[in-house]
């Protein structure tokens, strides 16, 4: 095992449990896997995957621009990495976007539908024809390979210059556009970071630490693949690094003093010790680091300098996206699928670096395993017809074994409760508030019924019968309302009973008795309720009845009786005070709810227990 | 005609009446306590709730409807946009689920469904196609007391001055939503502060679109500019070699 072996292994075993979790996500939904909640929309897939990801791509249109357009032609052999740096970044930040997406299928509608106002709506723009620019910029490394598309490949070689300023013109906006999308939450974003130049911070940070990137890129592979990196042109390009480095660090601090907001990077509070991390790691180190000519010369200093830049560029940016972006009361924390997926796209955009290194020209010569492929040829001499042992294990079966069995291993991991749960809480049953008889007063002005507790468990079947009122739910929406069983007493009733009319063992009337003849037999046509039954009706009522509808008992005596006595009670003290509910609702209590009763009434505080109410259902014919 | 919703929380007796014409209306299932939920009592099956707080004061929370909406103008698809009549609307098919209007709202209203592998954003439309058709919303319809009340925009505002100043000294002088954030058309008046039910206790009156309004306007001309700088540069640096290169070969 040397050094790239573990690498690619570890790569592999992210990548296969991202793979899972993706799987897991896409038929469960976003919430069996993640945290991400009401409170904290946007988590560490789009804080750490896919705003510091595009970050981090920045070194392509910085490099391409020194190349290409400022014509520093010592650079050019980091040009093809600095490419590919940048598309892979947007390869995974898009990949990212894919599993983070609530509806990813739709991804491509901003295509269509367009909202010039927004901000993202530019991002995704700027994302797709970036994508596009990076892959005809990268296609002739590829193709190279290959004697197909000799047309193409010249073709797009010819008009490189016209990708790189495309390139450069799209980053910018994009870039800037992604600080843009964080303007909008002035009161939700920590003052520390939110900035009204947002936009001109993120492209200036971009273009700092771009380099920086391609820079620490080169050194990775120079360490994988045991090559020697060119110091001198990586520490040239590392200065101009530095150089936008110190502008991001006078723009940062001047914009904070000018809001009168540098006291709070001392106040001691966490995000206070957040940002001064963000700091060192983004400004003070590089700074620092590179400053010093003789360190930004040595390896060890350019590595340290450049890696650190680019964890504080994507804590800066995680900061913004996400960490610092909360609800107040929301405890947000990523799961362990939230990181799995986050670690196996960047495994997985690594995976295909080592793979472009490897296959392609991505410097004048293929870099191949440094071991070479002497010890997996076939150990067969043919000569001598000796069979010299088994071959080694290739790497395309080791890696693909590694990569199973982390799948496997992935949805073994899966949270099987949170799944089956599909997020609802377990919470666990409290005996209810005041004991077995509850006192119901939804308006709280001490005037409620009581409720028989105790005796509804009791009829409904003890332990079990909990969950035909209560829903478990959230606070104040908890119960079904008396009307849900009750509904006799709250529906609307019709009190002209035809069957009954006709009936043998009714009214035994033949039809002739109401509806006309000769005619159809609807309610149009048949004769009024008067016209039989005289003595249903006052000498003084002269109104026919409008509908057989009647309305419902609860009805009847809330509004057509308590409206009245309400108040006739105010002017004729002998009244009935019906619009004092323990009038009639004791009245059908036993005697030890009426002290029970009493005895609630007498507290300071009454136990009152919220009841949503009956709606309506009046069905007219 | 930009029509609004009015709620007079010293009218409002909590009896939940609007949370049930709401679940029924939009037909939405029983809640359940998930763990995605902020207790303020909203959530995908819930598009308008009551909080309860101190001293028998009900606060009904629904979604605020303002003028120039963050959430509409965050929104990357047009899936969250505006009717003629001010209300905020959401269109399912359109939206991709990038949940940047539920970052952008300054009253936390959208809700998502966290638990479905097709989510969907869910939050109060103020029962637009009842509004359409001439009708008022569930809500505003079913309540008891008259707390919460449908009706024009600017006849609603000057109801509310009208009630605050009949009654000196019940209410705050001032009708909640009718500058915040530029402007909402849900309103309140209120004997209680109704700071908790934004971010911050008082909202700027700053509409939030106006915030990347102008990083927006700046986009064309940053894409040319930026194109033009580098063609500039790019021109002179090939020039000064060109030149370089003569200098040598007449030297030479």
């Amino acid at each position: 095992m040397n050094r790239l072996d573990v690498f690619k292994s570890v790569l592999w075993t992210l990548t296969g449990l991202a793979v899972a979790t993706a799987i897991t996500r896409f038929i469960f939904g976003l919430g069996a896997v993640s945290n991400l909640s009401d409170s904290t929309p946007w988590g560490i897939w789009k804080g750490f995957s896919v705003v510091p990801g595009i970050a981090l791509a920045a070194g392509g249109f910085v490099v391409t621009a020194v190349i290409y357009v400022l014509k520093r032609e010592e650079f050019h052999q980091y040009a093809k990495v600095a490419v590919l740096i940048a598309f892979l970044g947007y390869l995974s930040a898009a990949t990212a976007l894919v599993v983070e997406l609530g509806l990813p299928w739709l991804v491509w509608q901003p295509v269509i539908y367009w909202q010039f106002h927004s901000a993202l709506f530019e991002v995704s723009w700027c994302v797709m024809l970036y994508l596009g620019v990076l892959l005809l910029e990268f296609l002739p490394v590829p193709l190279e390979e290959t004697s197909w598309f000799a047309g193409l490949r010249r073709f797009l070689t010819k008009y490189k210059l016209v990708l790189v300023f495309l390139g450069i013109m799209i980053s910018s906006l994009h870039q800037s556009s992604l600080g843009t999308l964080f303007l909008i939450t002035p009161e939700k974003l920590h003052p520390l970071w939110y900035s009204a130049l947002l936009p001109i911070e993120f492209l200036v940070s971009a273009i700092a630490v771009g380099p920086l990137v391609v820079i620490l890129g080169v050194l990775v592979i120079c360490y994988m693949y045991r090559k020697e990196a060119d110091r001198k042109t990586l520490s040239k390009l590392a200065y101009l690094g530095f150089i936008v480095t110190v502008i991001y660090g006078l723009i940062r601090f001047i914009d904070l003093g000018v809001c009168g907001k540098l006291p709070m990077i001392f106040d001691g509070s966490w995000q206070s010790t957040v940002f001064l991390i963000e700091i060192a790691l983004m400004l003070v180190i590089p700074i620092v680091l590179l400053g010093i000519r003789r360190l930004r010369y040595s390896q060890a200093g350019l590595a340290i300098a450049c890696f650190s830049a680019v964890i504080g560029l994507g804590l800066d940016r995680a900061n913004i996206a996400g960490v610092m972006l909360q609800v107040p009361g929301s405890h947000y924390y990523p799961t362990i699928y939230e990181v799995f997926v986050s670690l196996g796209i960047v495994a997985g955009a690594i995976i295909v670096f080592l793979f472009c290194v490897e296959h392609f020209k991505i410097w004048d010569v293929k870099w191949k395993d440094p071991r070479g492929n002497a010890e997996y040829c076939p150990r067969f001499d043919l000569s001598s017809d000796v069979w010299l042992g088994s071959p080694g294990v290739t790497e395309r079966v080791k890696y693909s074994l590694v990569f199973v069995l982390s799948f496997a291993l992935g949805f073994a991991l899966m949270p099987q409760d949170r799944i089956e749960s599909k997020g609802v809480e377990e919470i666990t049953v409290q005996k209810a508030r005041g004991g077995d008889t509850l006192f119901i007063d939804g308006n709280l002005d001490a005037f409620g019924a009581l409720f028989d507790h105790a005796r509804h468990v009791g009829i409904l079947g003890q332990k079990e019968s909990c969950v035909m009122c209560h829903h478990m739910n959230v606070p104040l929406d908890k119960e079904s309302g008396c009307w849900e069983c009750h509904s006799s007493m709250y529906t609307a009733t019709d009190i002209f009973r035809h069957d009954w009319h006709a009936s043998p063992n009714g009214a035994n009337i033949v039809c002739d008795v109401c509806h006309e003849p000769q005619q159809e037999r609807q309610k149009a046509s048949a004769k009024e309720c008067r016209d039989c039954h005289i003595d249903l009706y006052a000498d003084s009522t002269a109104d026919t009845l409008d509908t057989y509808l009647a309305v419902s008992y609860v009805d009847a005596m809330h509004i057509l009786c308590v409206n009245c006595h309400r108040e006739r009670a105010v002017a004729d003290t002998t009244r009935a005070a019906l619009a004092q509910c323990p009038t009639c609702h004791t009245g059908s209590q036993p005697d030890y709810l009426k002290a029970e009763m009493a005895d609630e009434l007498s507290r300071p505080a009454p136990n009152h227990v919220m009841m949503p109410p009956a709606v309506l259902q009046v069905k007219e014919e | 005609m930009s029509m609004a919703i009015l709620t007079d929380i010293t009218r409002c007796i909590g009896c939940f009446e609007c949370v049930a014409a709401c679940k029924k209306t939009n037909g939405h299932e029983a809640d359940k306590p998930y763990v995605f939920h902020i207790n303020d009592g909203l959530s995908a099956h819930n598009w308008t709730s009551i909080v309860q707080r101190p001293d028998k004061h009900f606060v009904r929370k629904q979604c605020r409807h303002c003028l120039e909406a963050a959430c509409a103008s965050a929104c990357p698809v047009a899936a969250l946009h505006q009717t003629s009549e001010g209300i905020v609307i959401y269109d399912s098919h359109k939206c991709i689920g990038c949940r940047y209007c539920m970052i952008a709202c300054p009253y936390g209203i959208p809700r998502y469904d966290w638990d479905k592998p097709v989510p969907y954003v869910q939050k109060c439309n103020m029962c637009y196609e009842l509004v359409k058709h001439g009708k008022q919303p569930a809500c505003t319809a079913v309540c008891p007391t008259q707390a919460t009340i449908f009706g024009d925009r600017k006849e609603l505002i000057a109801e509310a001055h009208r009630r605050i100043e009949e009654n000196p000294g019940k209410y705050i002088n001032k009708v909640f939503g009718e500058f915040e954030v530029g402007g909402t058309s849900v309103l309140y008046i209120s004997d209680i502060d109704l700071g908790f039910l934004s971010y911050v206790a008082i909202p700027g009156t700053k509409a939030l679109p106006k915030t990347t309004a102008t990083a927006m306007e700046a986009v064309l001309p940053t894409f040319f500019g930026v194109g033009a700088v580098m063609g500039g540069l790019h021109w002179l640096v090939r020039r000064r070699q060109k030149l370089q290169r003569e200098n040598e070969e007449s030297e030479g």
